[in-house]
């Protein structure tokens, strides 16, 4: 263990840094190449059973500190796992597979068949705001949220993770996951938003509905995860809008013990994992911390 | 690489003149003032709001004007093909790496089918550098010729290659680059992958450095989607390239054979 080395249930990283879903989409070698650049651990695309193309462009659509995408779960489909998974673990970090799926029994599928081709881990997207019949329309039912994680946490030995969104239930829905043997709970996902170009006078996205990220999220997100630490204490890997080293330490004084980073690769590149891991430290130095565990969940000792 | 902030948000532009070269190939001149300046090589992308938004690589750009060569492949280059002089039109970029043409040194500029877009583009940037260039463009036959009338106003020796023979020289434009090669330090060459990959080898056969424009289907433009992933590299075409040096591309596992 070294001061910035952590663990997300029994999944053990050299730093709390994971490249989060959907940024450098599925390809092996890139994922890779995240983890060379710094990365604890990476996580794919969400894959899908069938292969998908997504939407039409424009898929993105830049606002005031974030952006907007519907990407429309484009994936080359569960058949190319092991493809990408053997790329993946070229990096020498833990491969997080993101599952999105309509059934138990989908979801079970392609996480056996992950964890069968060397994932480390799987996430169930329970979250993605902008894909009929995926994601968040799943996640709102915390009754079919169960019934999916059991289903697959007992089939698998890696370790499950939740991706959850913003809902009205998503406490109910944390809760019945971690019932159901989820190890730990990914938050958040994008939020689901719109951006209007007022010169073209249309919704720039095709899909007209994106998801938001980016810095104008991360209040939102340190607000989850502190509210899921503080009723559950299960292992969090904090995501949503983490530009820079303080960002990343806010969600670890608030319960991650770990955190996700996306949209800021888009705008700063893969040197930023570098970037914030230093920042870290000297945070640590200069707070008189010894290492990070001694920051995870801080903010709510009494 | 970081991307500018400016790069992000749309900018409206208008037509100003459409150019037609050959069959399903047209050029749009935008005026645009205050879309960023382009390095030739790199690429914005053109939404035009209720169709698609398409990556592509000026063919000019400067004093708040760039023009767009465009070939007609599908419902949104088809409504691009028949949009009028003072239509709006939507642009954000410049994304990417363009052509290094910073060294003083004999340029070889390679163009094949409508690829010679951002290799007359950087005849353009050469010229007024004043750095020695020649440009060689291949197409497939006279009908599909773009730029080399323009490339010869600005002083370049030029000349067309046409697979049947129809005007120029008849064969591929490879062929000829092998006969001129050993006069020029640099080659830019931008067109279809087989010609890319044969370009890759006659540079290395001749100890000349090569820098290749690559394609493939670029969706975000910024490096979110993973769209654009040069198979067995770990490449990413919009943020590392479009324009990579064959060395780099050679080095990251890029294979000439597989093209």
């Amino acid at each position: 263990m070294t001061r910035l080395s952590t663990r997300v249930s029994s999944l053990k990283l050299v730093n709390p840094l994971v490249l989060a879903s959907g940024i450098l989409g599925n390809d092996g070698l890139l994922l890779a190449r995240a983890a060379k650049a710094g990365f604890g651990a990476v996580t794919t695309k969400s894959i899908t059973v069938e292969p998908r193309k997504g939407y039409d462009t424009p898929i993105i659509a830049f606002v005031d500190s974030g952006l907007l995408n519907a990407v429309g779960l484009s994936n080359p489909g569960y058949k190319a796992l092991p493809d990408i998974l053997k790329g993946a673990r070229e990096g020498g970090a833990p491969v997080i597979v993101s599952i999105a799926a309509s059934t138990p029994d989908e979801f079970r599928m392609i996480a056996s068949y992950a964890e069968e081709h060397g994932a480390d881990a799987v996430e169930l997207n329970l979250s993605c705001p902008h894909v009929k019949g995926h994601g968040l329309q799943i996640g709102q039912d915390p009754g079919y949220t169960y019934e999916i994680v059991k289903t697959v946490s007992s089939s698998v030995d890696i370790p499950v993770f939740i991706k959850v969104g913003v809902t009205d239930n998503l406490m109910e829905t944390v809760s019945r996951s971690l019932d159901a043997g989820a190890d730990a709970i990914v938050a958040i996902n994008t939020l689901k938003a719109m951006a209007i170009d007022i010169y073209a006078k249309k919704p720039i996205l095709s899909n007209k509905y994106g998801g938001l990220s980016g810095p104008a999220i991360h209040p939102v997100a340190t607000r989850v995860v502190y509210e899921i630490y503080r009723e559950y204490s299960p292992p969090i890997i904090g995501v949503g809008g983490v530009s820079k080293w303080v960002d990343a330490v806010e969600f670890m004084l608030a319960g991650a013990s770990a955190v996700g980073i996306g949209t800021a690769v888009a705008f700063k590149g893969l040197s930023i994992a570098r970037e914030i891991l230093e920042g870290i430290e000297e945070y640590l130095d200069s707070e008189g911390f010894s290492s990070i565990e001694d920051i995870i969940g801080y903010v709510h000792r009494k | 690489m970081t991307i500018g902030m400016t790069s992000l948000r749309y900018v409206r532009g208008y037509i100003d003149e459409v150019i037609t070269h050959g069959p399903g190939l047209k050029s749009l001149v935008i005026n645009i003032d205050e879309l960023p300046v382009t390095t030739p090589g790199q690429f914005i992308m053109l939404w035009i709001p209720g169709y698609e938004e398409i990556p592509l690589s000026p063919s000019y750009h400067a004093n708040g004007v760039i023009r767009l060569t465009i070939r007609e492949r599908g419902p949104t280059t088809r409504k691009i093909h028949n949009m009028d002089i003072g239509e709006p039109v939507f642009l954000r970029g410049p994304y990417g790496a363009g052509f290094d043409l910073s060294r003083r040194a004999r340029y070889l500029l390679v163009g094949g089918g409508y690829g010679a877009a951002p290799i007359i583009f950087a005849g353009y940037v050469l010229h007024r550098k004043g750095f020695e260039s020649m440009y060689i463009e291949g197409v497939k036959s006279r009908e599909y010729a773009l730029y080399t009338e323009e490339a010869g106003k600005l002083g370049m020796e030029s000349i067309l290659v046409t697979e049947d023979g129809s005007s120029g020289y008849k064969g591929l434009v490879t062929d000829y680059v092998e006969k001129y090669i050993d006069a020029y330090d640099i080659v830019l060459g931008c067109g279809p992958e087989p010609m890319l990959n044969r370009l890759i080898e006659i540079c290395l056969e001749h100890g000349v450095e090569c820098q290749v424009s690559m394609e493939r289907y670029i969706k975000c433009g910024v490096g979110i989607c993973g769209s654009c992933a040069l198979e067995e590299t770990g490449l990413l075409v919009c943020r590392d390239g479009p324009v990579f040096n064959a060395r780099k591309l050679l080095g990251a596992g890029y294979e000439v054979g597989r093209g």
